[in-house]
């Protein structure tokens, strides 16, 4: 009865939470055989964007508003060794023009992160392998409003992390994302300033790069970061043309991330804003999640007392 | 230590492999070929602008024995022995055929040139201007109607000149380099085609004088196709510069009079805006409850209203309003509230599929439009079936004035009826909503014409064709811009047009 009742409480905040929780990018693990379920809301809005590096807004749109709900797990392989995996239900919507919504279940992510090195005065170095596939056949290339672009993923990630004993910490990180080719619905399109007779479109690969500083302690978890996504690669959006999946993007985004996790249930938020980008929306996002910790373990120590 | 640097190893290793993944996108290959016919008797056919097939000039050239044709092959056989890889890229490029290739480069021209200007601070949409056509907006914004109207005369400028060259290639009877010198090593097929003048040249030539015509940004990049389409007969052992010279001759001079039609065809007029009052009442006093209104903000002008005026090719004023379509359901008609409900039903639940042929056939901003989209399936048709490049150049020519007679005749419809959009009844779109009005569809006139004609030139596609057709009339419902009536009378009515374009293929003298 209580397992139910904590079910359905991670099925409400499910509903009504996106993420960036606990994250394939931070320094935190779980324990060894202790597993984490999480829900995020995410909400991501944008008016103006850069058509190429040309600030706009667009009436035909407005504002523009994509919101996921992401179902995640984290489970500790070992204390040095986690898995993280989640799916996002994606949809999209303007508030002026007559563009159709999208909306999907997107690309499944799964990631191990490995905590390479840990030294005795905090500093650690931490490894992640990733990669993601979508879950639908959701049309790509009709964007701003396709859930996705439709990319098979793969990401190498390394995180360089320090902690004080007070609490504080600063972390740094670099990832290359391999993207794979898609398939369109079309059979020719125009990109790189030409037209390609193909349904095929070559996706540029991605990097990002990101610097964050927090307190972490207690299950309270408090972090400023700035972080830059960018493109290798790809073309512009040309002058008042709408954007496509070879599109350079690019963005640089500052915001906050919190976590309260008293016990084994906690909350996250987060918000970021996007204060420089090309080919793409000036978004603000904010996202809160719900996250409950089961540790095996535990429990089948408890178990054995009783 | 250990399990630190395996780790490090494993982390770069996987880095390196998936940024080193191999992303070459495959388009099709084009090779080469010997045209199945050679068509010899092509200086017969008949034109469209020249009033015969001698009406402009070629000079004898000189004889296969003469010390100057010697000279010609002697410097051909040199320049074969010193081409670079990249010379040999463009012979291969340019050797899937003259018509195919500037046939392509002008639906990149158009897909590139296709972007509707945006509005400025006070609201207005700046209208391009064909003396600063790189400004912004560029000139010209290559929709629907301006696209079938560049590929028309494209097709045609190319089929008259070619007529004129098989004329005189048949008249002087100048083997190809390779035919008269057996040590001139080709780099491509050689035919039985007499050489002079060289069909490529020809082909180049009008081509180009259309084109900068047409996409008057474009010189640079027009002007290195022109010379590398010429050079490659060259670096490929397929001509002498004789060939070429003449070609380019005739291919100018011949162009420059299609393009004395184009300047007095009524294009200049096509964006009259004045019109609309007019069309609006009109349509009005027929018994419209509700006009087309633009669901663009700021509200644009309607594209081109006044296109319907501008000279068609295969049948006369008088023939095109006999066969306008009748008018469409009145906006409170069961009819129409049938095919909102339909429309209204997929609003609420599209299918992939329906997502997917909306998708396909969409050919919309930045593409090559609907009179490209056919224009490349016929030259693939052509491609597949080994035409010369005369009978490639009817084809085209054959399809592109249906093209343009398809955009002329639906644009006096659409104005005539000036009938709304779904969009004013509440529905969405998948594919982006067209600025001009419902009645009849674009796509289906396009397709209806373009599947008939093709399918009389190549019966054996006939039934594929005509689904094709029928799947990108059913796009435009998938997609949620168009009524299911303006798609099956535009569709009824693009095959009326089509028939005026097959009859004269029928008694051009070519007798496919």
């Amino acid at each position: 009865m209580k397992l139910l009742y904590k079910l359905i409480l991670v099925l409400v905040g499910g509903v009504c939470l996106h993420a960036n929780a606990q994250m394939p990018h931070d320094a935190i693990y779980m324990n060894k055989n202790s597993l984490c379920i999480a829900a995020t809301y995410s909400n991501s809005q944008w008016k103006e964007y850069w058509e190429n590096n040309l600030k706009r807004e667009n009436f035909n749109i407005g504002t523009h508003t994509t919101q996921s709900v992401m179902p995640m797990i984290a489970y500790g392989i070992t204390k040095k060794l986690n898995l993280l995996a989640g799916v996002p239900y994606v949809w999209t919507k303007t508030s002026a023009g007559n563009l159709m919504s999208q909306k999907g279940i997107q690309d499944l992510s799964v990631f191990v992160k490995y905590n390479m090195v840990q030294t005795e005065s905090g500093l650690s170095l931490h490894g992640v392998l990733g990669g993601s596939v979508p879950l639908t056949n959701y049309v790509k290339d009709f964007l701003p409003m396709s859930i996705g672009i439709g990319s098979k993923t793969l990401t190498t990630r390394l995180i360089a992390h320090y902690r004080h004993n007070s609490g504080f910490y600063i972390t740094a990180h670099g990832s290359y994302f391999f993207r794979s080719n898609i398939k369109v619905d079309r059979d020719a399109y125009q990109a790189d300033d030409r037209v390609y007779n193909t349904n095929e479109v070559r996706i540029p690969n991605a990097t990002d790069v990101a610097a964050r500083a927090g307190y972490y302690k207690k299950g309270i978890q408090a972090e400023l970061f700035i972080d830059k996504n960018t493109c290798v690669g790809g073309d512009y959006i040309r002058r008042n043309d709408m954007p496509f999946p070879t599109n350079n993007m690019k963005s640089t985004g500052v915001g906050f991330y919190g976590k309260y996790q008293p016990k084994n249930i906690g909350f996250t938020i987060m918000a970021r804003r996007v204060i420089d980008g090309e080919n793409m929306g000036q978004a603000t996002t904010l996202s809160a999640g719900f996250l409950y910790q089961i540790n095996f373990k535990t429990k089948s120590a408890e178990t054995a007392k009783q | 230590m250990k399990k630190i640097f395996l780790s490090f190893i494993i982390l770069i290793a996987f880095s390196v492999f998936v940024s080193s993944c191999n992303k070459e996108l495959e388009e099709p290959l084009r090779e080469a070929y010997i045209p199945t016919r050679l068509d010899e008797k092509g200086g017969t056919w008949k034109t469209y602008i020249l009033a015969n097939s001698d009406e402009i000039p070629v000079a004898e050239p000189k004889a296969a024995g003469s010390a100057e044709y010697q000279a010609e092959i002697a410097k051909l056989k040199t320049t074969i022995s010193t081409i670079t890889p990249e010379n040999k890229k463009a012979v291969t490029y340019w050797g899937a055929g003259a018509v195919y290739r500037w046939n392509e480069i002008a639906r990149e021209l158009s897909a590139r040139y296709n972007i509707p200007p945006a509005s400025n601070a006070e609201g207005k949409y700046p209208v391009p201007d064909a003396t600063k056509p790189l400004a912004d907006p560029k000139f010209p914004f290559a929709n629907p109607p301006y696209v079938s109207r560049a590929l028309a005369y494209l097709s045609v400028a190319q089929y008259d000149a070619l007529v004129a060259a098989w004329n005189y290639k048949y008249k002087y009877n100048r083997k190809a380099p390779a035919k008269n010198d057996a040590s001139v090593s080709a780099l491509l097929p050689v035919s039985d085609l007499p050489s002079y003048p060289s069909e490529d040249a020809v082909v180049a030539a009008a081509s180009y004088t259309i084109l900068v015509a047409m996409f008057p940004g474009e010189v640079p990049l027009l002007d290195a196709k022109l010379a590398e389409a010429k050079n490659a007969r060259i670096w490929g052992g397929m001509n002498v510069d004789s060939d070429i010279s003449a070609g380019d001759a005739l291919g100018k001079a011949v162009a420059a009079k299609v393009m004395g039609r184009a300047r007095t065809d009524g294009m200049g007029a096509a964006n009259n805006q004045t019109v609309n009052a007019a069309a609006i009442a009109n349509a009005k006093a027929m018994g419209l409850k509700s006009e087309w209104l633009s669901q663009e903000l700021p509200a644009r002008p309607p594209m081109l209203p006044n296109y319907g005026t501008v000279q068609t090719w295969n049948f006369d004023k008088t023939a095109m309003i006999a066969m306008r379509p009748g008018p469409p359901p009145a906006l409170d008609s069961d009819e129409f509230n049938k095919a909102l409900d339909e429309l209204k039903k997929i609003d609420k639940s599209q299918t992939r599929e329906q997502a997917r042929i909306a998708n396909y056939w969409s050919d919309g901003a930045g593409s090559y439009t609907p009179p490209g989209h056919w224009h490349r399936a016929a030259a693939n048709l052509c491609f597949q079936n080994k035409f010369s490049e005369l009978a490639t150049a009817r084809t085209l020519a054959l399809l592109g004035t249906a093209e343009m007679d398809a955009a002329i005749a639906c644009w006096d419809v659409k104005n005539y009826y000036y009938y709304p959009r779904p969009q004013q009844f509440g529905l969405k779109t998948s594919v982006g909503l067209p600025n001009f009005q419902s009645y009849t569809s674009g796509h289906s006139t396009f397709s209806g014409a373009a599947a008939h004609v093709l399918g009389s030139i190549f019966p054996g596609e006939a039934e594929k064709l005509t689904a094709m057709a029928l799947e990108a009339s059913n796009s435009r419902v998938y997609g949620l811009i168009h009524f299911r009536f303006d798609c099956q009378v535009g569709l009824d009515h693009g095959k009326k047009i089509g028939q005026y374009a097959v009859a004269r293929g029928k008694a051009d003298g070519s007798g496919l």
